[in-house]
This record gives C-alpha cells, sequence and structure tokens, in this order.
C-alpha cells in the first residue's frame, strides 16, 4: 500500500505529535553571526570584505612561494643547470622541446635566461605546474575550504540570488562559478544541482567561457599583475552580458529557489586536509600530464613551421579583426590543452599592455581546456555543441569588441 | 546485499559513508555538495558489503539531475537496504522521504543525525517510541565524530521491510 501526498504528511504529524517535543530555545552567538552574514544591509559588506580577503590571500600566499622560492629555485639553478648537463645545446631539436628552445637575437640563436621564456618540457614544463600553478591551487583550495566548512557557501548564494536571476540562474549558481575558479572540471560537474536543462546550459557554457581557473589565475598574477584587473573585469562583464543574451533566447524556465542555510559550524581541521589533499591530487592528475604535453606539442609546432605558416594564415583576423601580433597562434593553441600554459607563453610575446590584455582574455575565452570539454561532453554532447557555438560567436563579437574599446581610447 | 544511503541534502550522508566504508569523498557544510554516487564497502559478519552514497534528495519525485541519479540508484537496486539519513533537527521534513521508501519495500533503518545539533536546539526525540511506531531501527548519530555509527552497522542487519498500513493503525491505536 502507498498513500498520497497529504495522507503521509497527516501520518507524520501524528508521529512526531508522539515523539518529538521542543524545548525553549535560546537565541545564540551563533545565530546571531548566521543573521548578520545573510541580511542584506550587513551581509553585503561583509560578502564583499570575505572575496576581498579571499584575494588578498591568494596573491600574497602565491606570490610569497613562487616569486620568494621557486623562481629562485629554477631561474638560478635548475634551468642553468639543465642548460650545461643535457645533451645536444642550443639547436638540437630534441634539447628544444625538453630545455630550451632559445630565441633570435640579431640573427642569432640565444638562450634563454628563466623559465618562462625557455619552453622545454622539463624547464617550463615542471615550473609552471609546480612553481608557480601549485602554490596557486593550494592558497585558493585552502580558503574554499574552510569557507564551505564552516557554511559560508548558501549565505552567499542567498544574498547574490537576486542578480543571478538576471541571467537566467538562481542564488545557487555561486558555487558553480566558484568552484570553476579553482578548477572548471568539477564545476561543470557541480552545475547538477540546479533544476532546469536551460540554467545547466547556461552555467556550463558562462563557466567554459568567462571563468578562469586557479591555474590560470596563478600565472596571470605572476607574468602580468598590472594587467589581470582589467582582464577579470572584462571576463566578468562577459559572464553577465553574456548570460544576460542568453537568459533571453534559450526557451526553458529559470525557477525559484528554495535553500537550506545550514547552521555555522567549526570545521574539521581533519576534514580541510583532507579535502586539500584530494583536490591537489586530482590537480596533479589533471593539470601535470597536459602541461608537459601541451609543451611538447607546442615546441614541435614550432619546429616544424606549422605554427608560423598558421600565424600568416590567421594574421588578417587576429590583427586586424582582434589587433593582436599574429604570433600569438602559439599561444591559442597551447590554450587547447592548458590555459596557464597558453598565458605564460603569451607573456613572453613582445606586444603592448593592451594587446596583452586582449589576447589573455581571448585565451581565456575561445575554447575551454581538454579536459573541460570532455566534461560537458560527459553531461550531453547535444549541451556541448550548444556551448561551443555560443562560444564561437562570442570570441568573435567580444574580442572584437574590446579592440574596438581600445581604437575609441585611443591606445590601440 | 548492498547499503544505500538516502536523504535530503546537507544532512551528512556522505559523513556517515566516511566513517561507514573508511573512504574519503568530498564533504562541505551546504547542500548538493554530492551529485553523483560512490561506492565503498564495508564489512558485516566478516562479509564485504557494498555501501552507496547517493545524491541528497527531497523525495521520490527528481527534480533536478543530481536527485534523479540518486531515484534511479534507489529504483535499481531492488534487494537493497537503506539507511534513511536525517537531520535530528528536522525530523518531520526527513520522514517524508523515509516513509516513501517505507512503502516502496525497502528494508529501512533511520540515522538521526546532528544529533547534537538538535540537542543545541532543545529539541527533544523518543527514540524508541519512534522505532516502536515504524517498526524500523531508529539509531541517533554524529558522524562528524562517529558517535551512533557502531549501532548502526549492529542494527543493519535486523532491518526488515514494513507495511505502511501498520504504521498506520500503529498511530491510531494510540487513540488520538
Amino acid at each position: 500500500m502507498t498513500l498520497t501526498v497529504d495522507e503521509r504528511w497527516d501520518l507524520i504529524e501524528k508521529i512526531s505529535k508522539e515523539t518529538v517535543s521542543f524545548g525553549k530555545y535560546r537565541h545564540t552567538l551563533k545565530d546571531a553571526i548566521g543573521e548578520l552574514t545573510v541580511k542584506p544591509l550587513t551581509g553585503i559588506p561583509i560578502a564583499i570584505a570575505v572575496m576581498y580577503g579571499f584575494w588578498s590571500f591568494f596573491g600574497s600566499f602565491a606570490g610569497f612561494f613562487t616569486d620568494g622560492f621557486f623562481c629562485k629555485l629554477f631561474d638560478g639553478y635548475w634551468l642553468p643547470w639543465l642548460q650545461g648537463v643535457f645533451p645536444g645545446g642550443l639547436g638540437n631539436w630534441f634539447y628544444a622541446i625538453m630545455v630550451d628552445a632559445g630565441h633570435t637575437e640579431n640573427g642569432i640563436l640565444v638562450a634563454s635566461d628563466n623559465c618562462f621564456e625557455s619552453f622545454g618540457v622539463l624547464t617550463s614544463g615542471i615550473f609552471l605546474a609546480i612553481g608557480v600553478v601549485l602554490p596557486a591551487i593550494v592558497a585558493f583550495y585552502l580558503i574554499l575550504t574552510f569557507l564551505e566548512d564552516i557554511g559560508y557557501m548558501p549565505r552567499l548564494a542567498v544574498l547574490i540570488d537576486t542578480v543571478l536571476h538576471k541571467i537566467g540562474l538562481h542564488g545557487f549558481a555561486i558555487v558553480p562559478t566558484i568552484l570553476s575558479l579553482g578548477c572548471n572540471v568539477p564545476a561543470v560537474t557541480a552545475s547538477r544541482i540546479l533544476e532546469t536543462k536551460k540554467e545547466r546550459f547556461i552555467m556550463m557554457t558562462l563557466l567554459a567561457i568567462f571563468i578562469p581557473c586557479g591555474a590560470q589565475l596563478g600565472i596571470m598574477q605572476e607574468v602580468i599583475p598590472e594587467s589581470m584587473g582589467l582582464v577579470l573585469v572584462y571576463l566578468l562583464a562577459g559572464y553577465f552580458i553574456v548570460g544576460f543574451v542568453l537568459n533571453k533566447i534559450i526557451p526553458g524556465k529559470s525557477p525559484e529557489i528554495l535553500i537550506d542555510v545550514p547552521p555555522y559550524q567549526m570545521p574539521k581541521w581533519s576534514n580541510v586536509g583532507m579535502k586539500m589533499w584530494m583536490r591537489v591530487k586530482h590537480f596533479f592528475k589533471i593539470a601535470i600530464p597536459f602541461v608537459l604535453l601541451g609543451c611538447v606539442i607546442v615546441n614541435v609546432l614550432y619546429l616544424t613551421g606549422f605554427i608560423d605558416w598558421l600565424a600568416n594564415v590567421l594574421a588578417p583576423v587576429l590583427c586586424v579583426w582582434f589587433g593582436v601580433p599574429k604570433e600569438t597562434v602559439g599561444p591559442l593553441i597551447a590554450g587547447f590543452l592548458r590555459k596557464d600554459l597558453a598565458v605564460a607563453q603569451l607573456s613572453t610575446i613582445e606586444m603592448t599592455k593592451y594587446q596583452m590584455i586582449t589576447s589573455v582574455v581571448l585565451v581565456s575565452i575561445y575554447f575551454p581546456c581538454l579536459a573541460t570539454f570532455m566534461m560537458i561532453l560527459k553531461e550531453g554532447w547535444k549541451e556541448l555543441l550548444g556551448s561551443v557555438a555560443v562560444l564561437g560567436v562570442v570570441v568573435f563579437l567580444y574580442g572584437g569588441l574590446m579592440h574596438l574599446i581600445w581604437i575609441l581610447l585611443g591606445v590601440a | 546485499m548492498k547499503v544505500l544511503l538516502m536523504g535530503h541534502p546537507n544532512v551528512g550522508k556522505s559523513v556517515v559513508f566516511n566513517r561507514l566504508t573508511g573512504a574519503n569523498v568530498m564533504i562541505s557544510n551546504y547542500p548538493g555538495t554530492t551529485v553523483d554516487f560512490s561506492k565503498g564497502y564495508m564489512k558485516i559478519d566478516g562479509k564485504d558489503v557494498e555501501v552507496v552514497d547517493v545524491p541528497g534528495t527531497f523525495s521520490l519525485e527528481p527534480k533536478d539531475k543530481a536527485e534523479e541519479v540518486a531515484i534511479e540508484m534507489l529504483k535499481k537496486e531492488k534487494d537493497a537496504v537503506v539507511i534513511c539519513v536525517l537531520d535530528a533537527s528536522k525530523v518531520e521534513r526527513g520522514l517524508y522521504l523515509a516513509l516513501e521508501i517505507i512503502e516502496n519495500n525497502y528494508p529501512v533503518l533511520l540515522a538521526l543525525n546532528m544529533w547534537d545539533v538538535a540537542e543545541d536546539k532543545k529539541i527533544e526525540i523518543n527514540v524508541e517510541k519512534l522505532g516502536e511506531i515504524l517498526g524500523v531501527p531508529v539509531i541517533p548519530t554524529v558522524a562528524i565524530s562517529g558517535k551512533g555509527i557502531k549501532e548502526l552497522v549492529l542494527k543493519i542487519k535486523e532491518a526488515a521491510p514494513v507495511k505502511v498500513d501498520k504504521i498506520v493503525e500503529r498511530t491510531e491505536g494510540r487513540g488520538d
């Protein structure tokens, strides 16, 4: 026998009358803090402070390890040592792939003096993964895990709900969005908590296009600290503009949400440690093979002349429409595999600050990295095709728009 | 035999899962952390029994993709024992899903998790009486510290399907 919905609730009422009793409840400090962080008047300033704190910690923690330790180690010892002992030497193709491709100055091939430029598997590959991205990832997840475990995320969701409704989502979409700032891959899976197909599609598309991952943020902080703010402004603006348009043109519903805001809890340090470990392990598994492979592929494409050829073919689009140097083709190819790698490579190309901003934004939005691409495919090939279509249009228009803005400002 | 962990989002199913199996699945203090199921093994009487951590769901009518995963899982595993994890401070709400699962003839155990939170909120639950009325084992737990988990494991064997009309009868028999 089964009950109807009403019968079931009736039964529950009878059962609980018999078994549950409520004592007098005292308002505690925890409740007071809970209310302060969720009511807009106090909650929004607190949220801004929390995000700002997040950001400063991320920057100083990652910078401390990368600049203070890894740069010195890799540029001062590791690179010169490899340049000395690795067989082949400058000009040899295998040496170029593994250690240093060098660059030409006045027609002479010169060795690189830092691990951003050398672009070998053993030099840049390992340096970027361990020296730059790893500290950034650790810093990011340390704060994220802490916020998750005390129970701050649902409160943030409540605060931002109204804004996210404008782009066809609701407050809870902040969870995949923030996860995505660490890595887009788990964020795509997390978008399953959204109710309708429309919401999930908008979410995945926006994540794939506009949210830079922790690895990319770490690299940007290192190589283009002075332009990073503007890059993020462009990405954030794009997130809302494209979300707004998608919400208008995609059929389907974006329902309201009811969420449980759990009480604050002291984080269990064993749990924080365990989660950190799982996330860093996940990073190693999906990032390091791709970074190393990316170095190999890009180097091979350079050595065979394919990149120079493609640069000339695409020059009209790149130089005229987007207003960036044609040499950005190399990083754009690397970006298929890893965004961090692509941004690092961009930083070694000679261009103006504004061209740099455009090209970093382009690298961020033009294609999700391979791992994210596979993840969206797992959620459904129709979604993937849709996302890629949106992406194509967005890259073309948004890139052109940025160029136009620079022209109007007189800096292009 | 398989053991499914089911319940509302953010009641601590994954914490119970980690306790039972010694595995490490991601747990956080917000609903919707688990969106896919994880499997693990625990020993009952020396035998390996599969345990599945199912994404949170409010009822057996799915409203998002994570809930669909949960309900499909339940339908597929006809001979599973279900540990229904409830937030002890919100028993009424949690009972809805528990009753639905009982009506579908699954052997059920209730874990009244976050018992400490309920105590803080001065909510008193008569565990014995609740077990008597429902006819299923009811165990208070605090999964994050491990309290009640041993008892939960011991009682898995005792879980048996219950007819819901018997439950209705037992509440009516109490002269209301």
